[in-house]
């Protein structure tokens, strides 16, 4: 049962979505400058406010230069915001690691491993008995799609096939919160797709809140609960859109193609 | 990485300068306070005077000229048929297979191992020398333009060959160019060791040149211009490769480097 | 001298199907026809005797240097142990000095700023102009020589090693880091395996170079080691012992090379092989 797309002028401010589902992570506010930028030019990010609730799927779409990226970034603790703040369950973010688990759009696999070793060396803290993480890693290789590529090195893998192997390394984290920066940018049209299918088969599978970056529009559609248009200097939202909840979605819902429509024309 | 917190000077080189110059003055401090001793270890400063006093600038610029002289003429000859041969051999596959092991062969073998032998092949005369710089500079660029040329994009072969570019033309207009940072990079290389080939035959067999100043210095006991010398071959061989890299970009353009 | 060993004939153009046995046969060939001319040209009496030793000439002095030795006495294994005995002392002191200083340099960008005009400048000291000096501090011993040795090595040691660790791919930094990682397990962790190949690529270079080193060092003042026996060899007018000479060497280069690769793949299977360009 589908209900009828909800479309929502301003974004969902802190308050209002601690009514709601629990808010899993607030972004309060949050500006960021970079060193180089003189006083006149306006910042990467512009006081970006945003709840997101648990084990919801957020989408930010926008062009390169828009901070995307960069709210990702200071989202996963990798960078500070110039002001404001994020919040994990309430939590302040104060650096990287600590639950937040994050795939880039190079795979970043450690090439010296192979991939069952990448997977397990993120659970290395949390599990330190060796036994129990090679099965929790073979369990997890087995999720997306691997169950026979464990032995293999990076270097031996396909593009798709590594992307794979990162999203199993971020989950292996046991992570509270799943940060995608474009994963499947680097991809063909046709693996793309594919991939997409996979991580929502894989995150329906391991419920997690996620925050995925995209310049694809398409991309975001397919996979959102909520859509976030940013557009660039000063970085912040122009558009909000609720998507419908049915997956798999069709490119050729009418629904989906009005949707297009009205962020194709925010891009703008 | 570590986070760099000093203010930024104007510029890498300048701040390069000053850890020459902190270099120089610790040289300087440890020479004088510490060794005291010039016949072991000259100040910068005493070995600048060292020069001045023995060497005249005539004589100076004499033994310069004569390295410089060897060195690059056995580069240019070297340059000259590693370029073409490494093409020939990278374009024409007969070349390649006669050629090819024969370098093969010779190539592991060390440059100066070839010195005797060059003596007793031609004497101890200027062409000895010219020989070993030859051959020692050689086999890096040979290598170095045969894999060039050799990885040309075939995209572009392709794209030309539409254009009506065919035979000598596509290698000299289209493969040379593009395989043009390989065989800089091997010129570049050759050229270094030119230098040090260059300096051990003038310490081996020769009676002037830089190499030959340093081991008279020796000799008579000037460890300040034996050390003057040494540091005279390295910024003449660091002032060619900058002169190469000048020469490439002006022949080639900006864009050729890639 | 490279390290690479051998190369390989090129396909950029279109190649005709050859069978693969000719890959060896046709070099092997080749060979072969220089050899007999060369041996033709030395029985007719075409090629002086003194300039040209005929191969089969070289084949018995090699046994003669084997068993007999030249100088009397001092084999061929004799000279190889000394020969090696220094590059491998002066080597593994660059290396060990270079490891330690390269990492901080390339680490603090701060110090690779101020130490990178002094360092580019010692490199392009040609090492050998150096000997004079090598042997008023060090007398003519063995110290000398390795003080040549590891002063080529340790150059191209340091640059090496400074450009592997600032050649990290800063992602794997970052993907570390959202893996709970601290400074140390960064270090250790991500770090060095991840500048371990390039660090292995210098450590040959400069293996290859304190080879060429050591044979120009050996040539003055000394006379054990395989420089020193071609250039003795020479002055005697055994220019057939200067040959086999020359050719061990290059052997003995050829096989370094080729062992110090075939430890890279075993120690990094990992590693997509990038061939490299010259010493």
């Amino acid at each position: 049962m589908s209900s009828p797309a909800t479309t929502v002028q301003a974004p969902l401010s802190v308050s209002q979505a601690n009514g709601h589902a629990r808010c899993k992570i607030a972004i309060e506010q949050v500006t960021k400058r970079f060193a180089t930028d003189g006083p006149a030019t306006a910042p990467v990010l512009g006081g970006v406010s945003l709840a997101v609730r648990e084990n919801e799927f957020i989408v930010l779409l926008g062009r390169s230069g828009c901070g995307k990226t960069t709210l990702l970034n200071i989202v996963a603790g990798l960078e500070h915001a110039s002001s404001g703040m994020v919040r994990v369950d309430d939590a302040p973010v104060t650096g990287p690691g600590a639950g937040k688990g994050m795939v880039f759009q190079q795979s970043a696999l450690f090439p010296w491993l192979t991939a069952r070793q990448n997977v397990m060396f993120a659970a290395r803290k949390r599990l330190p008995d060796r036994v129990a993480r090679t099965a929790m890693a073979d369990e997890l290789l087995d999720l997306v799609g691997l169950d026979n590529a464990g032995d293999k090195y990076p270097f031996e893998l396909s593009g798709g096939m590594q992307q794979r192997v990162a999203i199993a390394r971020a989950l292996a984290l046991d992570p509270q919160i799943l940060l995608m920066d474009e994963p499947f940018g680097a991809l063909d049209e046709l693996t793309r797709i594919e991939m997409q299918n996979e991580l929502l088969r894989v995150w329906s599978a391991r419920r997690k809140t996620v925050i995925f970056v995209t310049h694809s529009i398409w991309e975001g559609l397919m996979l959102a609960d909520r859509i976030l248009v940013l557009a660039p200097r000063p970085g912040r939202i122009v558009l909000e859109r609720q998507l419908p909840q049915t997956r798999p979605r069709k490119r050729s819902d009418p629904e989906l193609i009005a949707l297009y429509d009205d962020i194709w024309q925010s891009l703008q | 990485m570590a986070e760099n917190k000093l203010p930024r000077l104007a510029g890498r080189t300048s701040q390069g300068l000053i850890g020459v110059a902190l270099l120089l003055v610790f040289w300087e401090g440890a020479a004088r306070f510490v060794w005291r001793d010039a016949q072991v270890l000259p100040s910068p400063t005493q070995c600048l005077m060292a020069a001045w006093n023995y060497l005249s600038p005539q004589e100076l610029a004499r033994h310069l000229g004569t390295s410089l002289a060897r060195v690059l003429g056995g580069f240019a000859l070297a340059a000259l048929a590693g370029i073409v041969l490494g093409a020939f051999a990278a374009w024409y596959l007969p070349v390649a297979r006669v050629v090819l092991p024969i370098v093969d062969l010779l190539r592991p073998i060390p440059p100066l191992a070839w010195i005797p032998m060059a003596i007793i092949w031609f004497g101890l005369g200027e062409s000895s020398k010219a020989f070993v710089i030859f051959l020692g500079a050689f086999f890096p660029i040979f290598t170095n333009a045969l894999r060039g040329m050799g990885s040309v994009s075939p995209v572009l072969l392709r794209a030309a060959r539409t254009m009506d570019v065919d035979g000598p033309e596509l290698l000299l207009r289209v493969a040379l160019p593009a395989a043009l940072p390989d065989i800089v990079t091997g010129l570049r290389v050759g050229l270094g060791l030119a230098f040090g080939i260059l300096i051990a035959a003038e310490l081996i067999a020769a009676d002037s040149g830089i190499g030959y100043l340093i081991m008279q210095s020796r000799e008579t006991g000037q460890m300040g211009v034996a050390i003057f010398g040494v540091i005279v071959i390295g910024l003449l061989s660091l002032v060619c490769d900058g002169a190469l890299s000048v020469v490439v970009r002006r022949v080639g353009g900006r864009g050729a480097l890639g | 001298m490279t390290m690479l060993p051998s190369t390989t004939v090129p396909s950029s153009r279109d190649p005709r199907h050859t069978p693969a046995w000719r890959s060896w046969s046709d070099p092997l060939l080749v060979i072969a026809v220089v050899l007999a001319l060369w041996q033709t040209g030395s029985t007719l009496g075409w090629l002086q005797t003194v300039r040209f030793p005929a191969p089969t000439r070289l084949a018995q002095s090699l046994w003669e240097l084997i068993v007999d030795g030249y100088p009397q006495g001092v084999t061929l294994g004799t000279h190889f142990a000394i020969t090696m005995q220094r590059i491998v002392g002066g080597f593994l002191a660059a290396v060990a000095l270079a490891l330690p200083i390269g990492w901080l340099i390339g680490w603090y960008p701060a110090l690779d700023r101020l130490t990178g005009t002094s360092v580019a400048f010692c490199r392009s000291v040609a090492t050998l102009s150096l000997l004079p000096l090598a042997l008023i501090w060090f007398g003519t011993g063995e110290a000398s020589k390795l003080f040549l040795i590891g002063y080529g090595c340790f150059w191209v040691m340091l640059s090496n090693v400074i450009a592997a660790v600032q050649q990290v791919d800063p992602v794997l930094i970052r993907a570390a880091r959202t893996m709970d990682a601290n400074r140390f397990d960064i270090f250790l962790r991500v770090v060095v395996p991840a500048a371990l190949p390039q660090i292995f690529a210098g450590a040959r270079i400069a293996l290859g170079v304190g080879f060429m080193v050591i044979v120009g060092a050996e040539m003055i003042g000394t006379i054990v080691g395989l420089g020193a026996l071609i250039m003795e060899a020479r002055t005697f007018y055994r220019s057939d012992i200067t040959m086999v000479g020359m050719f061990v060497l290059g052997a003995l280069a050829f096989a370094i090379g080729s062992g110090l690769e075939w430890i890279e793949k075993r120690l990094m299977p990992w590693h997509e092989r990038v061939r490299r360009s010259g010493p």
